[in-house]
Formats: structure tokens, C-alpha cells, sequence
């Protein structure tokens, strides 16, 4: 198996490594809105002094380690996987015997998401000396402590993508159905603001949801800002959700592969 | 385990397709409620291969061809019937069912298109489990047989259509399948195109004792490969055996041909042109200009052919089987 993931990688790191100019505009366009965000709300606590005790620098170090987490978190499987259903070209990938979904789409969205990095670390550095967060409350334990939950949100967010994007075996509308998805993602991940801004009733849905791990609890990990509490739960609520979406994900999938009718190809 | 490679029994497929007029109203009304219409794609298919023959599956565009051949290949559920393919249900997926068979079909479909084939084909070793001594020797034998080497280095997608055609048959052969399914495996490739790729696959077959299932449009695969012949029209089987019964069984007929001295004062033309629609029914045939052709009962043959020596002064006569394609084409539209 793990030569299996050797030769995907290179295969795979290959391909990408073609498209390397799209990619660049890609992380541009991706770049703007937490930029905005960051911006917004820095001017806002700038003339306020602050907004419900977030500083200024509060909200730089929160954005500046957002763009980093959800790089790392996020997926563009429905764009790489979904078409491949829709056209046909899933076909070739189906009659093979390792799993199309968890081994080559998986890799492939590694081999982007490296090449993202790779792209993104000199922006960042830029940014930073624009901006000038200071990461004083920044440790290496709160790191360290943020990077399995990095993880279990990567996980997390590629088995829901996995479900939304196998809908496509029923319906041409994925897209938008993938849209509403990312909609979530914003509001309940911490994009828009951070969730302790957002009101009371906002912020316990988003305790049970799967989505503060795409963004939200790593940063404030990372910030060193939650309780050993709040740290244990967070957790917990998503090894529930992985177990979760591992299970919906292998059903709508055995579903969906039944309903493939393997168009044009 | 059976002792067929391949057995289908009342194999069928209806596809539901969504349908709606042109139009901005329709499109509209579609948003709401979708119709679907059903399509008979595969309707009860019945046959048995045993290893190691070579099939001709054939059959006018929407047949069912591909429809059959996705089913065995386990890329789409039957809506009825059943299907065994070396003991295993193919649409259940099994690893162990998806190493031992291949289906190639016609465009790019296993090879990346931004990468050197190599690097493909590297991949493919890995997930099919080939240890190293195994994948070399089948890579020679397929490299010595398709001449692969100056091919694996370009891009899939600078290859031309004959080169990117013969790159993805190998990448589909490299497991050494037991059964292979192709569609229109020469498709688009020119005349010695076409001989390499047929050569192959019956030096392949004989090598491997593969089992072969294949589609084509070219009947000179067909008559080249396969010693029996399956044939579909409308999602039902019409026919399933040698493809010389089939002439006797679909095409009773025979053709002469005809070559008429000519006296001095009458050119080619002008003796071609006479009247032989008495002995039999007159047929075009623009491969051979120099003679007259005509269709006659096999039955009748001798009497007619008695006949017209006697009749008409008589340089050269031929009695041939219609061609295979004209038969088929006959049995399509029974």
C-alpha cells in the first residue's frame, strides 16, 4: 500500500506541477477575502480599541494563522473528483482495484496542497511585514497541540466533500449543493469573524458542528486562548464526526458507485 | 465456479434519461419536475465464452455493445439478470476480480494526460501488485510487440491518436488480465495501424490463452480475430456463433461474377452493360469494375451458372460468399 501512495505522489505531484500557473492565480483569488476580513475588522478595533476585548493585533494574528490552518484543512476535491463522474472519465479510475477517492483524489489533494504551500509561505511572509502581527501569545505547545486537530479537521472536511462531491453520481447540481456546503464553512468555521463574536445561540451550534476544526479551535489552539475543557471537547466532538463521516461516507458511496452509469466512456 | 470464463444470463439494462423540449418555458418547468424516460438499453442477454476464445461483439451504434461490456466490467449494475466473469459478480468490484481482467475502451481512459506514459505505468505496478521481474517481462513482451519505448517518455497528451492508443492497450495488459473486454480497440488508427493492433492481440490470446471480448466497426478485426461472433440490435441477442454459419444462416445467398468476351465492335461498357437481371438480382461492387455482379439463391447457384455459360460468351466467372459485411449488416436489419 504504501508504494501504492509512493508512485500516486509522484504521478500526481507530476500533474500539478503542470498547472502550476493556475495554481498561482488560484492562492491569489483564494488570498482576498480573509484578507478583507482581516482588514475590516483591524480598522473596526483599531477605532473602537477594541471589539468585545479583541484587539487590533488580536484579529491580525487570528487572520495571518487562518490563511495558514485553512490552506491546510480545506479540499478541492469537487472540482477534481466531481467532474470525473459527471463526464465519465471516473471509469478508467473505477475498474481499478484500489479506491478512486481514497487513494488517487486523496494524494492528488496533498500534492496541490503542498504546491499551495509552497506558493503561499513567501505571501505570508509578505503579508507579515505588512501587517506586523506580534504572536506573543503564540507557543510551540499551542502548535503542537493544533496539529493533530489539523488534521482530524482535514479528515473531517474531505469525508464531507467526499459525500457532497459523490451526490454527483445522482445529480448534475453538485455544485451548488457543494456551494451552500461552503456557506457553512464560512458562518460556523470562523471565517467571517471569529465565532466569539458571533451571538450566544451561533456559537453552541457551532460547538456541536464538525466545522470550528476547519478553522476556529486550531487557531485558537494556536493562540493559546482555549481551556483544557474546551480543548477536550473540541476534540471529542470531532472523533464523533470523523467516525461519522467515515460511515455516511462509505454508504453514499457504495450507493453512488451502484448508480454510476458511466457516461462517454 | 463455473467452467465458463463468462457466462450472462438475461442480462438487462434500462437507463433512466431525464428529457425536456427546448425552449426557456420547458427549461422552467424542468427546474420543477423532471421527466425521465426509460431505456431499453440491454434487454435479457443470454451467453456463454469459454477461456481462451476470441468474441466478436457486434452490433449498430446503441445496441447495447457498450452498455454489455460496462456490465462485465463491473462499471455499471444490471437492472436484471446475471453476469459471471471468472467466478466473481463483476459489479460487486473485488480487487481480486478487477486484477485478473482489463477493459480497454477506445480513448484515454488509464493514462494521465499531463505525464510520460513510464510514469503511469510505474503507478500501475504499484497498485496491481507486480513484482519487479514480473512487470519487466511483461513490459518486454508488450514493448517487443507494439515497439513502446519511444513512446514512454512524451506526455499522453503529445502522443499521436495511433501511439496514445497502443500506450493504453499495454497500460491495460501490464496485470496480464485473464479476460479482456475491448471497445473498438482500433478505432481512428489507419490500415497498419489497425494489422499491429490485431496482430497483438492474437499473439496475446495465444501467449496467455486470454479469454477476448471485443467490439469493432472494422469487420477486418472481426474476420481477422474471432472465430465466432455475437451480434445485438436493440438491446437483444440475434445472433451467437461461427461467422460462417452466419452467411448460410442470414444471407443464404451467393454472388457470380461475370467477365464477358468482348467482340471487337463492342467495348467493355457497352458488354457490362447487358441485361443480367434474369439470372439473379444485379449487385454493385466497385472493388472489381472489370465484372458484372449478381446475387443468386446457393441453392440455385449451379443451375443458374449452367445457365448463363450456355447463354452469354462467357471469359471469366467467379462464385464467392457475400461479404461479411453485408451479411451482418442483413442480420441487423432482420
Amino acid at each position: 500500500m504504501l508504494n501504492i501512495f509512493k508512485r500516486l505522489w509522484q504521478v500526481n505531484w507530476a500533474e500539478q506541477w503542470q498547472y502550476r500557473a493556475n495554481l498561482a492565480m488560484y492562492i491569489l483569488y483564494w488570498l482576498v477575502s480573509p484578507i478583507i476580513y482581516l482588514s475590516v475588522w483591524t480598522s473596526i478595533a483599531t477605532i473602537n480599541g477594541n471589539v468585545k476585548g479583541l484587539t487590533a493585533n488580536d484579529f491580525i494574528t487570528y487572520y495571518m494563522i487562518l490563511l495558514i490552518v485553512d490552506q491546510l484543512t480545506s479540499n478541492i476535491i469537487i472540482h477534481t473528483f466531481g467532474y470525473k463522474v459527471q463526464d465519465g472519465s471516473l471509469s478508467g479510475e473505477l475498474i481499478k482495484p484500489i479506491h478512486p477517492m481514497l487513494t488517487n483524489t486523496l494524494v492528488n489533494d496533498i500534492a496541490f496542497k503542498t504546491l499551495n504551500m509552497m506558493l503561499l509561505i513567501p505571501i505570508w511572509i509578505g503579508l507579515a511585514l505588512l501587517f506586523k502581527p506580534q504572536f506573543d501569545s503564540v507557543s510551540l505547545g499551542g502548535i503542537a497541540l493544533a496539529i493533530p486537530a489539523i488534521m482530524l479537521g482535514y479528515a473531517i472536511n474531505f469525508l464531507l466533500s467526499g459525500i457532497i462531491t459523490s451526490l454527483a453520481f445522482w445529480t448534475t447540481r453538485v455544485f451548488s449543493i457543494h456551494e451552500f456546503y461552503y456557506a457553512l464553512i464560512m458562518l460556523f468555521a470562523g471565517q467571517f469573524v471569529p465565532l466569539k463574536l458571533m451571538p450566544e445561540v451561533i456559537q453552541n451550534i457551532a460547538r456541536v458542528l464538525p466545522f470550528q476544526l476547519f478553522m476556529y479551535l486550531p487557531i485558537q489552539m494556536i493562540q493559546g486562548n482555549l481551556s483544557a475543557s474546551e480543548i477536550t471537547q473540541g476534540y471529542m466532538t470531532g472523533i464523533l464526526w470523523l467516525v461519522a463521516a467515515l460511515i455516511g461516507f462509505q454508504i453514499v458511496w457504495r450507493k453512488g458507485v451502484k448508480q454510476y452509469s458511466a457516461v462517454g466512456a | 465456479m463455473t467452467s465458463e470464463t463468462i457466462l450472462v444470463e438475461q442480462l438487462s439494462k434500462t437507463y433512466q434519461v431525464p428529457e425536456r423540449e427546448g425552449g426557456f418555458g420547458a427549461a422552467v418547468k424542468g427546474f420543477f419536475k423532471r421527466k425521465h424516460k426509460d431505456v431499453k438499453a440491454v434487454q435479457g442477454v443470454d451467453f456463454k465464452i469459454a477461456q481462451g476464445e476470441i468474441v466478436g461483439f457486434l452490433g449498430p451504434n446503441g445496441a447495447g455493445k457498450t452498455t454489455t461490456l460496462k456490465m462485465l466490467s463491473g462499471l455499471l449494475h444490471p437492472t436484471g439478470g446475471k453476469a459471471v466473469v471468472l467466478g466473481f459478480t463483476p459489479w460487486e468490484l473485488k480487487p481480486d476480480y478487477l486484477r485478473s481482467m482489463t477493459l480497454v475502451m477506445g480513448q484515454r481512459n488509464r493514462l494521465s494526460w499531463d505525464i510520460p506514459a513510464a510514469d503511469s505505468y510505474l503507478l500501475a505496478q504499484a497498485i496491481y501488485r507486480l513484482s519487479d521481474d514480473d512487470y519487466k517481462k511483461t513490459y518486454k513482451e508488450l514493448d517487443e510487440l507494439l515497439e513502446l519505448e519511444p513512446l514512454m517518455k512524451k506526455p499522453v497528451r503529445n502522443l499521436s491518436l495511433g501511439e496514445r492508443m497502443k500506450v493504453e492497450i499495454a497500460a491495460g495488459l501490464l496485470h496480464r488480465p485473464k479476460v479482456l473486454f475491448l471497445d473498438e480497440p482500433t478505432i481512428g488508427l489507419d490500415i497498419s495501424g489497425q494489422v499491429k493492433i490485431r496482430e497483438f492481440l492474437r499473439e496475446y490470446n495465444k501467449r496467455t490463452g486470454a479469454t477476448i471480448l471485443l467490439t469493432s466497426h472494422y469487420m477486418a478485426d472481426v474476420t481477422a480475430l474471432c472465430e465466432r461472433i455475437i451480434i445485438i440490435h436493440h438491446g437483444q441477442l440475434k445472433y451467437d456463433g461461427g461467422i460462417a454459419n452466419l452467411s448460410r444462416r442470414i444471407a443464404p445467398f451467393k454472388l457470380i461474377g461475370v467477365r464477358l468476351a468482348q467482340s471487337e465492335a463492342e467495348g467493355l461498357e457497352e458488354s457490362n452493360g447487358r441485361d443480367l437481371s434474369q439470372y439473379g438480382e444485379p449487385v454493385q461492387n466497385e472493388e472489381d469494375a472489370e465484372k458484372v455482379y449478381i446475387r443468386v439463391k446457393s441453392e440455385d447457384v449451379t443451375k443458374v451458372t449452367s445457365r448463363m455459360l450456355s447463354d452469354l460468351p462467357i471469359h471469366d466467372i467467379t462464385i464467392a460468399d457475400p461479404p461479411i459485411e453485408d451479411v451482418i449488416e442483413r442480420a441487423f436489419n432482420e
